[in-house]
């Protein structure tokens, strides 16, 4: 799931700042999983900024909504109609995108995207790829070394690594992890596999048509 | 929302499913324990006090005297204690205010009752809330019946009783005291006058054994002894008395002539300790106030000359046949005399009903068909205990309800107005293992009460009720069976967060992946529901929409420095830390107030909100502290972010006994 976390207040008031009616969207799905996007996001985000133009004496009217998925246009078409100058979206950065070119106002994101991820118990979330277009979990045992690694590097660990911990210090070592994973699995042998520089021109792919070709005969 | 396209409609799951906690499902008219408790648990009498009238309408007498077949029931009472159900209705009938009231449009139909106990008082509110015309024909100088001549007033004093009565006769419903019917006007005539009439006329008769002895003067019967009592006459029982029979009846009787000046008063039982028919409590009650009781002795004679001397009585070898019926076996070599000034018969009442004329049953109660509860002469119905032998208020309450339903049903065609009563409902199963260890124990709150030996001077109430705070508290106890989590499916994003914080395992995720609750691992902390991203949960008891309301009540004539206390106990009158003008609303648990409410509140114009945190020996919830926590932090944050983080105040609960954060003027 894609892991999104809502800005600072100040940055969203800037942004919104000078429209009259503001159209709020949360996103039913990976925003709301995230504890950042759903309905009651929306609801708390939107009674705030109230209080915060009632306390700076400024007029802004402010609507919620709630898609099911910002990322899909037949779930936005019922916001096309609506009476507002300007949208705030409470979706990843795929819904901020569609919307914006859909509704023909502008739109801004409430929220920050910040990985694809998995659920590490109540509110917390593990990031886990990076969408790089060419997965080698199959030879890091499921660790993806592009993503957890600081460095993003293919065959690790550098010289950073102090007992375990990245140099950052904010993280272990991925590399220290892959290799353990490895070796719990019997396939420490991966480990003196050179990985070769990847094809960065997948990280390029703006587009993907999965009919693409099938006209040719 | 204004714009939603989630794709499916919104519906409540199991909302109209009949699935009724077990206090629901044995109280014979089915009250909302849970809804009221919940009332109560939040300081709301009035709320918890208009759910109890929507079933019972006499909350002030059946709050002390009920035999509350609910208690027993009670899913608490595996882990510690019963919930003190009935005292808190007792609670909400004393310190809420009974509303006005609610009347449908008259329509035509006149309905005659015949007796004021709790069966005729109570069919007749609702006939009279349904807009028909309603009077009462009393014999007695006072509407009541048992609970006014009957039950003595150290039980349950007039001005209790007087308080429903009161609210039952705002419904426009006219009292005709002082009218016996079959004597001063017939049933016929009554017939003739009305469209309906309904006797609830109950057990009036006092029974006696026809032993030897037992027309001496100073033998007396207990109904007539307890009326005495009611009425305030004065009487010489002499130091010695010997009450005879071994139920509730028999204990009034015995702790009423305790009161009458009797050092000695003994009970005296043809049953065995364990097989009596009397309460425990009731006949716990009677020995703390120094009565004796003597079981399986069965009396022979009334001896003395003139006067009474004393009782002889010889051993009951055993009461009932294996069949159980009535059939006691005496040794009668085994004597015993108990010397007496005064002997009164309790063992039991029976009807007098020859001068209404109508059709009765073998064993001397109006025949009626069990359903409809008509007699065979049309347009005449019977409901109480002159139809059910003697039962319990309740059970008489229950058969008023279900004779105004006939009524109104024959009279107007409409049965759906008055719901069945008894309709078939699913109870909850007793408490998971896995929810009974986390649940905390807690015993239930003592009610304060007279000091025994001081109670035996008069007649005042024994039980002196509890206060708010102490209501609050034992309504915290209830675990809001079938009252907790519901989720709207459709609105669900399955982010599994109710999963990860409920402490019972009671969101699970089912073969589909899709979410549902276990409700019987659910006691409504609410955990879920304020942590849901998607609003999909809401409790059953109290709804955000709810929470929101009071909110803006309390706030609606604020002043220009209002406070808003938002606490999971009861708040005292001064709270430092919110500065004069506070208004405070009391909720189940912190977790209840939303990042969401507290801004609402203050955009209601509050210039301050404060929590007032529980005491962690307090907590009824203490898998909810951590949630608190993060909530408040996440509230802190947002505050901070907006430059008000002024507006935000957490306190600790001011202790009942110290006077932390409080100060007293
Ligand atoms: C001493 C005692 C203590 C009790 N304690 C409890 C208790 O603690 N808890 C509990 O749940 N139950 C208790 N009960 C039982 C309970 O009081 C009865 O079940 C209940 O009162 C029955 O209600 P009812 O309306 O059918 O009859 P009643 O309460 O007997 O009312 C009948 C009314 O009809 C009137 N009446 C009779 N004949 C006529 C007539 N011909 N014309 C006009 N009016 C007439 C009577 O005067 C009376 O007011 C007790 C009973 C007694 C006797
Ligand atoms: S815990 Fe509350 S809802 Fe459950 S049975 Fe007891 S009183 Fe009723």
């Amino acid at each position: 799931m894609i892991v999104v976390r809502q800005k600072p207040l100040d940055e969203i008031c800037a942004m919104i700042a000078g429209h009259r009616r503001v159209l709020l969207v949360g996103c039913n799905t990976c925003a709301a999983v995230s504890l950042a996007g759903g309905e009651t996001e929306v609801d708390t985000l939107l009674q705030l900024l109230r209080l915060t133009n009632k306390r700076h004496g400024t007029f802004c009217e402010l609507t919620p909504a709630v898609l099911q998925r910002q990322c899909e246009p037949e779930y936005i078409d019922c916001l096309q109609e609506g009476d507002y100058d300007a949208v705030l979206s409470l979706g990843c950065g795929a819904g901020v995108a569609l919307l914006a070119s859909t509704v023909g106002k502008p739109v801004y994101p409430a929220l920050d995207t910040l990985f694809i991820g998995s659920a590490k118990g109540l509110a917390r979330w593990q990031a886990e790829c990076s969408a790089c277009g060419q997965c080698v979990l199959g030879m890091t045992a499921g660790i993806c070394p592009i993503t957890r690694c600081a460095k993003g590097i293919l065959n690790g660990p550098c010289g950073g690594v102090s007992d375990g911990t990245c140099e950052l210090g904010d993280r272990p070592c991925a590399w220290v992890e892959i290799y353990e994973r490895l070796d719990s699995l019997g396939c420490a042998e991966n480990f003196d596999t050179i990985l070769a520089p990847k094809d960065n021109t997948t990280r390029q792919i703006c587009e993907w048509d999965m009919s693409e070709g099938c006209d040719e005969k | 929302m204004a714009i939603t396209h989630t794709g499916r409609s919104i519906q409540d799951d199991n909302r109209d499913g009949r699935l009724f906690a077990p206090c629901r499902a044995r109280c014979p008219v089915h009250v909302d324990v849970p809804g009221y408790l919940a009332a109560i648990a939040e300081g709301r009498f009035m709320d918890a006090l208009e759910i109890i009238l929507a079933r019972n309408p006499l909350p002030s007498v059946c709050g002390r005297v009920c035999l509350r077949p609910c208690e027993d029931g009670c899913r608490r009472c595996l882990l510690d204690e019963p919930v003190a159900i009935a005292a808190l209705k007792r609670a909400a009938a004393d310190i809420g205010v009974y509303p006005a009231p609610r009347l449908a449009r008259p329509i035509p139909g006149r309905i005659a009752i015949v007796g004021g106990g709790p069966a005729g008082l109570t069919a007749a509110h609702d006939l009279a809330a349904l807009g028909l015309s309603v009077s009462i024909y009393e014999d007695k100088p006072r509407l009541g019946g048992m609970l006014r001549y009957g039950i003595p007033n150290y039980r349950l004093p007039d001005y209790a009783l007087d308080r429903d009565i009161e609210y039952v006769l705002a419904h426009g419903i006219e009292a005709h005291t002082g009218v016996r019917i079959g004597r001063d006007v017939t049933i016929e005539e009554l017939s003739a006058q009305y469209d309906a009439v309904l006797v609830t006329v109950g057990l009036q008769d006092s029974r006696a054994l026809p032993i030897p002895g037992a027309d001496k003067p100073r033998v007396l019967k207990a109904l007539p002894f307890l009326e005495a009592c009611a009425n305030g006459e004065s009487m010489d029982l002499g130091a010695r008395v010997v009450v005879i029979g071994g139920g509730n009846v028999a204990m009034d009787v015995a702790r009423a002539a305790r009161r009458h000046h009797a050092d000695q008063v003994r009970v005296v039982c043809l049953e065995s300790r364990d097989t009596m028919p009397a309460a425990a409590h009731e006949i716990h009650d009677a020995e703390m106030e120094g009565i004796t009781v003597h079981c399986s002795w069965g009396p022979r004679e009334i001896t003395g000359e003139d006067m009474v001397e004393g009782l002889r009585a010889v051993r009951c070898e055993r009461v009932f046949d294996l069949e159980r019926r009535f059939a006691p076996v005496f040794d009668e070599e085994t004597v015993k005399e108990f010397a007496a000034d005064t002997i009164i018969f309790a063992i039991g009442q029976g009807a007098d009903i020859d001068e209404l004329g109508l059709p009765v049953t073998p064993r001397n109660s109006i025949k009626v068909d069990p359903v409809d509860l008509k007699t065979s002469v049309a347009g005449v119905y019977a409901a109480g205990d002159i139809i059910n032998g003697p039962t319990k208020i309740i059970d008489a309450i229950a058969s008023g309800h279900r004779a105004a339903a006939s009524i109104f049903r024959d009279l107007t065609g409409q049965g759906d107005t008055l719901e069945s009563l008894d309709q078939e409902s699913a109870v909850l199963g007793k408490v998971p293992d896995t929810m009974a260890a986390k649940v905390e124990t807690r015993r239930r709150i003592q009610m304060e009460q007279l000091e025994h030996w001081d109670a035996l001077h008069n007649f005042d109430e024994v039980e002196l009720g509890y206060t708010e705070f102490e209501a609050s508290r034992e309504a915290q106890r209830c675990l809001s069976c079938t009252t907790g989590a519901r989720l709207a499916v459709e609105k669900c994003a399955s982010c599994l967060t109710c999963t990860r914080v409920c402490p019972h395992g009671a969101a699970c995720i089912n073969m589909g992946g899709y979410l549902y609750f276990e409700i019987e691992a659910c006691h409504a902390c609410g955990a879920c529901v304020s942590q849901c991203p998607a609003q999909a949960i809401n409790l059953e008891t109290v709804s955000e929409e709810d929470l929101s309301r009071r909110v803006q009540r309390k706030l609606a004539d604020r002043g220009m420095d209002t406070s808003l206390v938002f606490s999971c106990g009861h708040v005292p009158d001064t709270l430092l830390e919110a500065g004069p003008d506070f208004r405070a609303v009391q909720v189940s648990c912190l977790l209840r107030v939303s990042e969401r409410s507290v801004f609402e509140a203050l955009e209601e114009g509050a210039s301050r909100i404060v929590f007032t945190r529980c005491t962690e020996g307090d907590c009824r919830f203490p898998h909810a502290q951590d949630l608190v926590n993060r909530r408040i932090h996440h509230i802190r944050k947002m505050l901070s972010e907006a430059q008000m983080s002024e507006a935000f105040l957490v306190t600790a609960a001011p202790d009942e006994d110290s006077e932390t954060g409080v100060t007293t003027p």
